[in-house]
């Protein structure tokens, strides 16, 4: 009897804790909910109570708009951000989840991918009138159907970072083409310097060094110029049109500039080697400037752009990084295009930039001054030659990493043409969705 | 009459027996398991049925077994079946063909056994995600790359253990170093329950220690070796994280698993339905590993009795 009492009490415990468990759940939603409600509801009572929570989220941690934020916080005084730093790996997953679900947040950064994704599931609001502010180079990523759904923001590039003394040391002169580009790396191998640092676990580097110098060669010109959109519609392919453009590209490969020894290489052991004098150069970006001068800051940087076989102003590899765009399904849309609205003004941008310099600004009439970390890309910058490829590639723009991914076999043995199919292939599959 | 009414005392007080309390104490455990486990594996079936993707997320339409034969067609879900299985083998395999004698001597009267005990042991308490990303580093093709420059300044040539050939296998090699101590402590506890008067008997009839470790301690380590086979096979075959900190997958999709691929295709590129077919398949792959393991344990444990 004694031990049956006790059973009962034991699962009756049970039972409680698992109760409580779900009022405690309960009562912290609702506490929440309350404080947000209250918070909206107890307005002019005092001070910062009738500000509205806008919750919005990006790939890139709070230090990269903190100058925005703060901007915001001035332009916009009835609204409060809320930011929600997502990691890039998990982003579009958990964003995709959210917005799915009816939650999303109110003001998303996107790629051009996914917000062409979820222009297409009705998730976004257009912004035709703001669109209007801005060059088509930096909206025509973001438009779906005759509309704008995501404003660019700050521009992203990335070219091939230099170490100066090294160059000049050794009286050699920066190349203007990509054949004199190799003839510098074979001039520092004979020196025993390492001519380009690469981490090539990562899928990155040679999916940007690659593309851009198939942008230089075939991309840019009338007959390559319609690639992107002939590959978005699935009416061409890689494999068969880019053959002659890699196998150039690939001296890189065959003159021992990328090597496979770099398959056991990451990017910040890549970052490494250059910054402490090792390796001429190394392909990155302006977000890694700071990252190499906090290791060596006597370091003397420039940045050169990405060349062709024929001479030109060259090219980066870059475009609008991320689109902001306003859940359609908020229920503070007004109030979100208000933030746009402040983030289309010089003075916006100039916040944003502040944390993204060396990027420029798509808004017109908007320039900034380029750091002397890009004296040598100003020129390529100045001619517009920053473009994404994958960029164009619609819902198809995900498989820029199967690429990247692809090439890491391409220079351990696979053949080029299995590695543009299997390219093909991939993009053919996002696009049968 | 009387002994049918002790029988029925007996029954109502046997031990482990609570009657119609049964189930006030198996329903919290029943809810969770089948709220978080069960349901979901049947709503996995029923999406591996369907055109399920991000750009479809609403309004599904049955597909039959479009997403199976999908599976099959795709090189890439295959070399994921196919890697993992070769990581689970060769990692089970060399948890026990180490852990085993490694756990023998270990039970020796050295002075020494407890502090090698749990040296052997220590990998196994860190998570495999921290080793594999100490690892990258140890094995990395760079200046900084412990091993390599450890061959340089020996005067030989540095080794690239990540190439699409040998990556899997380092990764591999790196396993067998954390997860063969804990091999190592299960062997041990079935080890000191074997009776020391077998060892004696054998002793006394000439029989070497080798015969003796053939003869009686490898047949009564089934338990054991049962156990560490079946959670090393079905764990080896759902690798993730130790492959996420060292290639994530790569050179190309060298290294890439069941389980970074239903990541990559089924989460992030959103073939939500493929992804389940490719669970489904996977699940069936480990079912039939798992009967398998324990024919052949029962068959071996039958065959010492």
């Amino acid at each position: 009897m004694k031990k049956r009492i006790v059973a009962l009490f034991m699962a009756g415990v049970m039972a409680a804790g698992m109760l409580t468990g779900c009022q405690k759940a309960a009562d912290t939603a609702a506490d929440s909910t309350e404080t947000t409600a209250g918070s909206e509801a107890a307005s002019g009572t005092e001070s910062n109570t009738d500000k509205v929570t806008l919750r919005m989220s990006y790939w890139n941690s709070e230090d990269t708009v903190a100058a925005l934020l703060d901007y915001l916080a001035e332009a916009v005084p009835e609204v409060e951000i809320e930011y929600q730093f997502i990691d890039n790996d998990n982003y579009n997953t958990v964003v995709d989840t959210q917005l799915s679900a009816g939650e999303g947040p109110d003001i998303i950064c996107e790629s051009p991918a996914s917000a062409l994704k979820h222009a297409k599931l009705g998730y976004l609001q257009p912004l035709n009138d703001l669109g209007k502010l801005y060059s088509d180079a930096g909206t025509n990523v973001y438009s779906y159907d005759g509309s704008v759904y995501a404003l660019p923001g700050i521009s992203w590039f990335e070219g091939i970072y230099f170490n100066k003394a090294l160059f000049e040391e050794n009286n050699i002169a920066l190349p203007t083409t990509f054949d004199e580009y190799i003839e510098v790396c074979k001039e520092f191998k004979k020196l025993g310097i390492k001519p380009l640092a690469a981490g090539l676990m990562s899928w990155e580097p040679m999916l940007k060094n690659s593309m851009a110098f198939v942008t230089a060669e075939y991309l840019s010109t009338d007959a390559g110029k319609e690639f992107g959109s002939k590959y978005r519609e699935g009416s061409i392919t890689m494999e068969g049109t880019w053959d002659p453009y890699i196998e150039k590209w690939s001296e890189m490969i065959s003159e021992g500039i990328y090597t496979s020894d770099m398959l056991g290489i990451d990017h910040t052991q890549a970052l490494d080697e250059f910054a402490t004098g090792n390796a001429a150069m190394f392909c990155s970006g302006p977000w890694d400037y700071e990252a190499i001068m906090a290791k060596n800051p006597d370091l003397q940087i420039d940045m050169m752009p990405f060349y062709g076989t024929t001479a030109s102003e060259g090219w980066l590899i870059g475009g609008p990084g991320c689109g902001f765009a306003v859940n359609a399904n908020s229920e503070h849309v007004d109030l979100a295009m208000k933030v746009l609205e402040a983030l289309s003004t010089i003075e916006g941008q100039t916040a944003l930039w502040e944390n993204n310099q060396g990027g420029s600004s798509y808004l017109k009439g908007v320039s900034f001054w380029l750091p002397e970390a890009y004296n040598s890309a100003a020129t390529a910058l100045n001619a517009g030659n920053v473009y994404c490829p994958w960029n164009e590639w619609g819902e198809a723009a995900g498989a820029h990493e199967n690429y990247g991914l692809e090439f890491q076999s391409y220079l351990d043995g696979q053949d080029l043409k299995t590695t543009l199919s299997n390219v093909d292939a991939a993009v053919a599959e996002l696009l049968s969705k | 009459m009387e002994r049918e009414e002790d029988t029925m005392v007996k029954k109502r007080t046997m031990p482990g027996s609570l009657g119609k309390y049964f189930i006030v104490f198996i329903l919290p455990a029943l809810i969770i398991y089948a709220v978080f486990c069960i349901l979901p594996f049947i709503y996995t079936i029923y999406y591996s049925f369907t055109d399920y993707t991000d750009m479809n997320p609403a309004n599904l339409k049955l597909v039959g077994f479009e997403n199976y034969l999908k599976v099959f067609r795709t090189p890439l879900m295959l070399q994921g079946i196919k890697n993992s299985v070769i990581y689970a083998i060769l990692l089970t395999g060399f948890q026990v063909i180490l852990g085993l004698p490694l756990a023998a001597i270990l039970n020796q009267k050295l002075r020494s056994r407890n502090v090698l005990r749990a040296v052997f042991f220590f990998p196994a308490v860190f998570s495999s995600l921290i080793v594999g990303y100490l690892w990258k580093y140890i094995l990395s093709s760079a200046e900084s790359g412990l091993i390599n420059s450890m061959l340089v300044a020996m005067g030989f040539s540095p080794v690239n253990f990540f190439t699409s050939k040998i990556a899997l296998y380092s990764i591999i090699a790196t396993q067998i170093w954390q997860w063969t101590g804990w091999a190592m402590v299960i062997f041990l506890a079935n080890l000191q329950s074997i009776s020391e008067e077998l060892y004696e008997a054998a002793r006394i009839d000439g029989a070497s220690s080798m015969k003796s470790f053939f003869g009686i301690t490898l047949p009564l380590m089934c338990p054991s070796v049962k156990i560490v086979v079946v959670t090393g096979l079905i764990g080896g075959m759902k690798v993730f994280d130790s492959i996420y900190a060292m290639t994530g997958g790569g050179p190309g999709n060298a290294t890439q698993t069941v389980m970074t691929i239903m990541m990559d295709k089924g989460i992030s590129d959103g073939f939500y339905s493929t992804g389940a077919a490719f669970g489904v398949c996977f699940f069936i792959v480990v079912l039939i590993i798992s009967a398998l393991v324990n024919k052949l344990m029962l068959k071996w444990s039958r065959g010492i009795s």
